[in-house]
């Protein structure tokens, strides 16, 4: 019996020692809003992501090892993202992290990273690189939000019209693109008619639509996100309102809405995207990401899709390069002035700022033509010089940072 | 901006669409509390049931009359069996168990409609028929829109034709004065309880169908419209359908006015709204318990 005893708890300590040297330890923590009004969002990105890392492991890996990432549901609430992160850096001894959809949690985020020391790659359109937010400790492979307010508003007043009006998601994200908009009409000629504040997860915008329609602007920017955007532009479809004289036009769309929303996504409606699947025929090198992304979930990579692959590839790229998982100094001296050249020619992590610098394209609808990938045509792509402002101003926050935003 | 004559009456006709969804809700909602004094806290879910009901129905068949009869029926199933199984337990225990119950209820189907359905919205396609709006003279208001309130209208009618002509609505109106007396009658009030919550969650199946073209059909979207709908039914009255109809009129024109003239407080009017008319009068405007 005892010679059993001796057995069977040896067999147990192997089994213990063999499970937990198999399983290796994450080498980064990675959260998206998987649920919630933005989990469309928050799945591309988290799927982006996937092909990344598939990627890297059939190269080879990290430092010879397979990949092994957290990936966790923020639920885009901050207290959760902040409490996950900890969770990952304490518990798993996680020096690197990333993700997250959301800008205004993106700069929480930023934050705990600076406070800890730890590397935080920021996915999603963030203001982390302007002014006090900036630390040293964050990198951004999506955009800072002025930038698609200020490449819409570029092409809106060059080739649609110079009145308009806006709504408002009345958050920072929302306000960061107001105020893009009002900087970029004044320097561009054009007529500012009002503005309607929205709050988050307002889907009925029933109530605005007569006073968008007694104002009639040339343009009208609907500067509101998630199922949110989804609902205005089924309202303004079912008030016939695209089929006017309007132009409609948001400085972040998404492929989802696009699909969901159908033909109501005629010509009248245009949308900034970081990335758009069809540019692979300009940038051949797309083509395997597109292809790879497809083939696993179905549906053509979105911007978020993009920003996920790109922010999680730079980031386990930049780890064999320095040759560690966990000296993050040693990663921020690497991803300084990192290049890349993945799904949109050259690019790099600005040293000054940590901003990846990437063009936005303009993509139009095309209303009942749509069938399976083919959602929209690009008009146009603004290079980051368009819209991206030097180091300097990020770091001064102007002139963004400085407008007087109408009703605050 | 100038606030011209037919903006303002456009705003009415708006705050008219608006309001009605909310009538049905509030009806729903009073028949319940009337007949069963059971404050039901999983309106807005079997809202948001008859929201999917449709899309279902739409998905499969590619009608949407027959998604918006779906969404009455489904959801007046699953009320039946609800309040079979689940509530019918709970009577003559104490107010907060059937409260409680339903809150659970709310929360475990909103998880289990997340599971299955996800959490990205369901979009469903307006039918050609009502595409566009009607226009005179500057006022406007969607095809869609119109029918909303004329369908609300009609049941409106119905539910005052059943209520007060037939034999079914003098049970169920006698039920909710004295159930002990029309039980000695030899009438089978628990079945009638059945039937009333049936007929209560029907009406938030239809609002959520009704709904399902204008927005998103989501696990969570039945959350904001039970507070919604409540504020509507104190306004009114607990227990009073005339005080239901008329909540639902008030809020629609206060969301329609205020997201005019001030709309970042739009989600905020409403309980300003509510505060304001309780200070004046507590039981709501119409407030006498068991009145239908």
């Amino acid at each position: 019996m005892k010679k059993v005893s001796w057995i069977v708890a040896t067999v147990f300590l192997v089994t213990l020692t063999i499970s937990g040297t198999a399983s290796a330890k994450p080498i980064a923590g990675l959260l998206f809003p998987i649920s919630g009004p933005f989990s469309a969002m928050g799945t591309d990105m988290k799927q982006g992501t996937e092909i990344a890392i598939e990627e890297i492991n059939a190269k080879g890996g990290v430092l010879g090892k397979k990949v092994e990432v957290m990936i966790g549901d923020d639920e885009l609430k901050a207290p959760v993202a902040l409490r996950k992160y900890k969770e990952m850096v304490d518990g798993e001894g996680i020096k690197v992290i990333g993700g997250t959809l959301s800008g205004g949690i993106s700069v929480a985020v930023n934050e705990y990273a600076c406070k800890n020391k730890v590397l935080y790659m920021a996915y999603c359109w963030t203001s982390m690189p302007l002014g006090k937010e900036f630390c040293g400790y964050g990198f951004v492979s999506g955009m800072i939000p002025y930038q698609g307010g200020v490449a819409t508003a570029r092409y809106a007043f060059k080739n649609l019209g110079k009145s308009w009006m806006i709504v408002t998601q009345d958050y920072r994200f929302g306000h960061d693109q107001l105020a893009a908009w009002m900087v970029t009409s004044e320097k561009m000629g054009g007529k500012f008619l009002g503005n309607i504040y929205s709050p988050m997860g307002t889907v009925d915008y029933s109530a605005h639509i007569p006073r968008i329609v007694a104002t009639n602007p040339e343009i009208l920017v609907f500067n509101v996100y998630g199922q949110s955007m989804d609902a205005f532009i089924k309202q303004i479809g079912e008030a016939g309102l695209h089929k006017g004289k309007m132009k409609f036009i948001t400085p972040k769309s998404h492929l989802t809405t696009i699909k969901g929303v159908g033909a109501v996504y005629n010509e009248n409606f245009y949308g900034a995207h970081s990335f758009y699947w069809t540019l692979q025929d300009k940038f051949p090198k797309a083509k395997a990401f597109v292809e790879a992304y497809g083939k696993k979930y179905g549906v053509p990579p979105s911007q978020d899709s993009e920003g996920g692959y790109t922010g999680t590839r730079a980031l386990l790229e930049a780890m064999n390069v320095a040759k560690t998982t966990t000296d993050v100094d040693k990663l921020i001296k690497t991803l300084k002035g990192f290049k890349m050249d993945y799904n949109k020619g050259p690019e790099e992590f600005r040293a000054c700022d940590h901003m990846r610098t990437t063009s936005m394209v303009i993509v139009r609808g095309i209303g009942a033509k749509q069938s399976g990938w083919n959602y929209g045509e690009v008009v146009a792509e603004l290079p980051s010089t368009e819209t991206l402002e030097s180091c300097e101003n990020n770091r001064k926050d102007v002139p963004y940072g400085n407008v007087k935003l109408p009703g605050k | 901006m100038e606030l011209t004559w037919n903006l303002i009456v456009t705003q009415i006709l708006f705050g008219l669409a608006l309001g009605a969804v909310y009538i049905l809700m509030a009806c729903g909602l009073t028949i319940i509390f009337g007949l069963l004094d059971v404050v039901n806290f999983a309106h807005g879910t079997f809202y948001m049931l008859g929201a999917f009901a449709a899309f279902v129905t739409i998905s499969l068949f590619g009608n949407f009359w027959l998604g918006l009869a779906f969404s009455v029926i489904i959801v007046g199933l699953i009320g039946w069996i609800t309040e079979s199984y689940l509530i019918k337990p709970l009577y003559g225990k104490d107010p907060l168990y059937p409260l409680m119950l339903t809150f659970g209820f709310s929360v475990a189907v909103t998880d289990l409609m997340r599971a299955v359905f996800g959490t990205i919205g369901k979009i469903i396609p307006l039918p050609k028929i009502f595409a566009g709006s009607l226009m005179w003279e500057g006022i406007f208001i969607p095809r869609y829109r119109v029918f909303i309130i004329f369908l609300t209208l009609a049941v409106l009618i119905f539910l005052w034709y059943f209520l007060k002509k037939t034999n079914l609505g003098m049970i169920i109106r006698a039920a909710t004065r004295d159930s002990l007396m029309v039980r000695t009658l030899g009438i089978d009030v628990p079945r009638i309880w059945t039937f009333g919550f049936a007929l209560g969650v029907g009406l938030a199946g239809l609002a959520g169908g009704v709904n399902s073209t204008i927005v998103p059909a989501l696990p969570d979207m039945g959350v904001e419209m039970t507070i919604e709908c409540f504020v509507v039914v104190v306004i009114g009255g607990l227990g009073s359908l005339g005080g239901a109809i008329l909540g639902g009129l008030i809020i629609g024109q206060v969301i329609s006015f205020v997201s005019l003239l001030a709309s970042d407080w739009s989600n905020v009017a409403i309980f300003l709204t509510m505060l304001c008319i309780l200070l004046v009068r507590t039981r709501g405007l119409f407030g006498e318990a068991g009145r239908l």
